[in-house]
């Protein structure tokens, strides 16, 4: 027997392990995301000006060595707003997209790991949710939930995006808990929360993690949409979504107002956009395509 | 059963039925056998005929209906939580897919330590020594391709790594639910000869499931052949082979194509398809389609007789048999 | 070669080749064969042999981006490599015609049965919804459906596997076609609907004098089925002749091999299977030498460094390629090294 399994193991030829190319392009997003973090986290200690600070002097100045990217038409700093507004944009979209997998997540997970009732009682109920359009539920929240703050508008739209995120978990963790592996986990006495941990998530986890980028980016772009409508957080607070409400009324005087955070948050979305596909093509492991 | 010996695998009766009322499918109609230990038993029949069924419904991942499933005199059914999980040790399985049978992300020496891990009965260095063991008795070299992901290896490699896996726990029983049928011809010659050899050294017990009738026959000591839920015939394989007593064994071992261009050209062919499972025969199952049908196989089902020793057959008109 | 005008299909030094991530794969190479009317060729391989693809490529079913197809084939006359789509479309169903290997795929689930016949004759022959309708019928009867007419009806999700294989011969014979390429169409099925089936084939090619290609990996299938085959490996035809031929007085080792490592029902229980060591050979780094050589218990140095030809053997028809063939036998003999 020895002498066979020498020979066979002589001509064992590796199938080729050639993952999509992550390419430059896609470090380039990743630097620009982080510097939009590191940004955001050290605003304070940054050379930047005062971004509440109205300097009747200079209003709707253009860029400038002094303003950088110009002033809006109360005199404020456009640059350090939008770095301080970065703030806003970063901590609702990764915040509300933590609450929404963080519930999410779990549920799908286990739904489509348990089927039976819990299953079938737990997605009618997120089916249903999903047919209320999310939007107008935000909205209608956050029009009455007033004093407005930064953590409940993160709450809200977190527990908003709750029912698409068991939908998208759910289906990748359905086509993962027919393998024939999940039923050899459980046949060899593990327990369901080790099947769950060790077999299920982690061949899920690309799949959420592109869609959680995504999931970010869709929220970002919310959180503009509510400014538009005034809801987002209160003026002083600059947020890139408030910045761009705001220059509405100067659009023909000041078109740097709506140039700049528009900018940030275009870049900021594609770049997430990006990586999230990126890194979905890179895990993705099947076959070397031809 | 004329054997002093006493059965590792007792099922009584197993019925397996999906759904309900009108619309119920007896996939396992009252199906009894032993294993008896050290033995190989092949269950072999065509698609839904509940071969696949009985295996996993012995494994309970899918529950039976009703009957008893007894190993080495523990009763499987009724057991949940803990206790099951440790029984279910004692008993391992093998798929037919071979790639999806293994996470593609996980590393092979993680993938068959696992079971050890679950239980943590041997940790540590003896862990990793009794893995590289496991590996290299399958013919994976543990040293160079141990940490590899299980996505990287072919369909036969696979069979051999969830092979390695079931026997970490030493089970007494291994079922082999149609583990070749997705290999090449060259391939699964490989892993039936690597089957034989470590059934001996591990002192296994097969129950090993196939449609294809030559592998079942090389590798088991009995067969048992099912048809629509119910087992027809039952004996050792060389008699059952040679001298079927079911004239629907016949039938499959006239279908089986042989690589001899001399064999006997169109031997009477079966015709017609199997009935529905929603609606079987009165009687006995097989009826529709059987040429010695008569009007008693209409009314009263067959129940097994002996026919030889230890070879039964469920048929009011058995083929006649020498008796060896 | 005999007078190939009289050949019904003439396959000339045809080699597939893709273009992977990988490098050029030569999938299919150099491979020659004629098929006359009436005759049924089986060919026969192991997965990664090349015979789907080769199946393919005669038919003309290969894309045009990173796949490159040299060679001849000669279809009743008609150069089918390098034809343009509407030509090739011209010719599929009414002159060649293939059936596949996995029914439920080849047929489509949410359409009526009898309406994919239809399809496929009002298209092709341009015929009215009634005369098409009724050939349907006859169709289905001709394949053995049991009640045509109900069956027209159906879904092939309400019909069972044989069945369905049974509609997309249906489907494959509706244009009347010259040449039959069934590519495994009996692998999944059971053993006795496999049977059926075969029967069936052969029936229906003597009755619309067709011939057909069987391309399998089951060497009992083309055992009693077949007047000649060829044995494929790593995308080459290693060895060709009569059925009986190759199964009695084979030369080329893997075909021994092949034959051996089957197990057989005559044998009895627990007999050791003879086994072929190590696997197929990744067809991105093909040596210079023969392709089975590294697993070849009878191969030589020449074998390792020079690629064989194909040479005719004894018998007429039949052709081998192998430095070191087995030797000739009127009775089996033992293996020797």
């Amino acid at each position: 027997m020895s002498n066979a399994i020498l020979i066979e193991q002589a001509s064992i030829v590796e199938k080729p392990e050639k993952k999509a190319p992550l390419g430059p392009l896609f470090w380039i997003c990743v630097g620009w995301i982080a510097l939009n973090f590191l940004g955001a986290i050290f605003a304070n200690v940054l050379p930047l000006q005062n971004p509440l600070y109205q300097d009747y002097a200079s209003i709707n100045a253009g860029p400038s060595l002094h303003h950088l990217f110009g002033t809006d038409d109360i005199g404020r700093d456009i640059f350090a707003r939008i770095v301080f507004g970065s703030r806003v944009s970063i901590a609702v979209g990764f915040g509300a997209m933590v609450i929404g997998f963080g519930i999410g997540t779990p549920l799908g997970m286990l739904a489509a790991y348990r089927r039976g009732r819990f299953d079938t009682f737990m997605t009618a109920f997120m089916y249903i949710l999903l047919a209320f359009p999310a939007i107008i539920a935000t909205i209608a929240v956050l029009s009455f939930w007033t004093p407005r703050s930064l953590l409940k508008i993160i709450i809200v739209i977190g527990l908003a995006s709750v029912p698409l995120v068991y939908r998208v978990i759910r289906t990748a963790a359905l086509a993962v808990s027919t393998k024939d592996y999940i039923i050899a986990a459980k046949v060899q006495g593990a327990t369901d929360r080790r099947i769950l941990l060790k077999e299920l998530l982690p061949n899920i986890a690309p799949i959420g993690v592109s869609f959680l980028l995504i999931g970010v980016a869709t929220v970002i772009a919310l959180e503009g949409t509510l400014a538009f409508l005034g809801l987002s957080v209160s003026p002083p607070t600059p947020s890139w979504g408030n910045m761009i409400n705001e220059s509405r009324t100067v659009l023909q005087d000041n078109p740097w107002l709506a140039i700049f955070p528009s900018l940030a948050l275009c870049l900021f979305l594609l770049s997430l956009n990006f990586i999230g596909d990126r890194l979905r093509n890179h895990f993705d492991v099947t076959e070397v395509k031809l | 059963m004329s054997d002093n010996r006493q059965p590792l695998l007792k099922v009584r009766d197993l019925k397996v039925t999906f759904g309900k009322g009108r619309h119920a499918v007896s996939a396992v109609a009252g199906v009894s056998f032993d294993i008896f230990p050290g033995e190989t038993l092949g269950l072999v029949g065509e698609s839904g005929c509940g071969k696949s069924t009985t295996g996993k419904a012995l494994m309970r991942i899918i529950e039976p209906s009703s009957g008893s499933i007894e190993l080495e005199g523990t009763s499987l059914i009724g057991q949940k939580g803990r206790t099951l999980r440790n029984l279910r040790t004692h008993m391992q399985m093998i798929f037919q897919d071979p790639i999806s049978s293994l996470n593609p992300r996980r590393r092979v020496k993680d993938i068959v330590a696992e079971p050890l891990d679950c239980w943590k009965s041997v940790t540590g260095n003896e862990r990793d020594v009794l893995v590289s063991d496991l590996l290299s008795k399958v013919g994976i070299d543990p040293k160079v391709y141990g940490n590899r992901y299980a996505r990287q290896f072919s369909g036969g490699q696979c069979q051999r790594i969830s092979i390695a896996r079931s026997l970490a726990m030493r089970p007494k029983l291994l079922i082999c639910d149609e583990m070749v049928s997705a290999l090449d011809v060259s391939v699964q010659a490989q892993i039936l000869n690597l089957l034989e050899d470590l059934k001996d050294e591990y002192g296994l017990t097969l129950l090993f499931i196939a449609h294809d009738l030559a592998v079942v026959k090389n590798v088991s000591d009995r067969v048992a052949v099912m048809y629509l839920g119910k087992i027809c015939e039952i004996g050792p394989s060389d008699a059952l082979y040679e001298a079927p007593a079911h004239p629907y064994t016949k039938f499959l071992l006239g279908a089986a194509l042989e690589a001899d261009p001399d064999s006997p050209m169109h031997n009477q062919v079966l015709e017609g398809e199997p009935p529905s499972p929603l609606n079987p025969p009165s009687g006995c199952r097989f009826r529709t389609r059987c040429p010695n049908a008569t009007e008693k196989c209409a009314n009263e089902e067959p129940l097994p007789q002996e026919v030889a020793v230890g070879h039964q057959v469920s048929c009011h008109f058995p083929l006649t048999i020498k008796q060896k | 070669m005999s007078d190939l005008s009289h050949e019904l299909l003439v396959v000339e030094d045809l080699s597939t080749t893709f273009n992977t991530m990988g490098g050029p794969l030569p999938a299919v190479a150099n491979v020659s064969f004629t098929l006359a009317r009436n005759e049924t060729i089986g060919i026969v391989g192991e997965s990664g042999s090349g015979k789907t693809v080769l199946s393919r490529t005669i038919m003309g079913l290969q894309p045009r981006t990173n796949v490159s197809v040299t060679g001849s084939v000669l279809l009743n006359g008609n150069q089918m490599v390098g034809a343009s789509e509407s030509f090739k479309r011209g010719l599929w169903g009414t002159e060649v015609a293939m059936v596949f290997q996995d029914p439920m795929t080849s047929l489509n689930p949410v359409m009526r049965v009898g309406k994919q016949i239809d399809e496929s004759l009002r298209v092709r022959l341009g015929m009215s919804k009634q005369d098409a309708k009724a050939r349907a019928i006859e169709l289905l009867e001709l394949v053995g459906i049991p009640s045509p007419a109900h069956r027209y009806m159906a879904y092939p999700g309400q019909l069972s596997g044989g069945m369905r294989q049974r509609v997309v011969i249906a489907i494959a014979l509706a244009g009347s076609p010259k040449l039959l390429m069934a590519d495994e169409p009996t692998t999944g099925l059971d053993v006795t609907i496999q049977a059926q089936i075969l029967n069936l084939l052969d029936e229906l090619k003597d009755r619309l004098k067709m011939s057909v290609v069987l391309v399998t990996h089951d060497l009992g299938v083309v055992a009693t089925r077949t007047s000649r085959i060829a044995v494929m490996y790593a995308g080459r035809i290693v060895e060709t002749g009569s059925t009986r031929d190759v199964f009695t007085n084979h030369r080329m080792p893997y075909t021994r091999a092949l034959l051996d490592s089957s197990p057989k029902v005559a044998n009895a229980s627990h007999t050791r299977l003879v086994t072929i060591p190590g696997r197929p050979p990744n067809l991105l780094q093909l040596s210079a030498g023969c392709s089975f050589a590294p697993r070849c218990s009878f191969a030589t140095d020449k074998c390792h460094q020079e690629r064989p030809e194909l040479q005719a053997a004894d018998e007429p028809g039949h052709a081998f390629a192998c430095w070191n063939p087995l030797p000739t036998q009127t009775e089996p003999a033992p293996h020797e090294r």
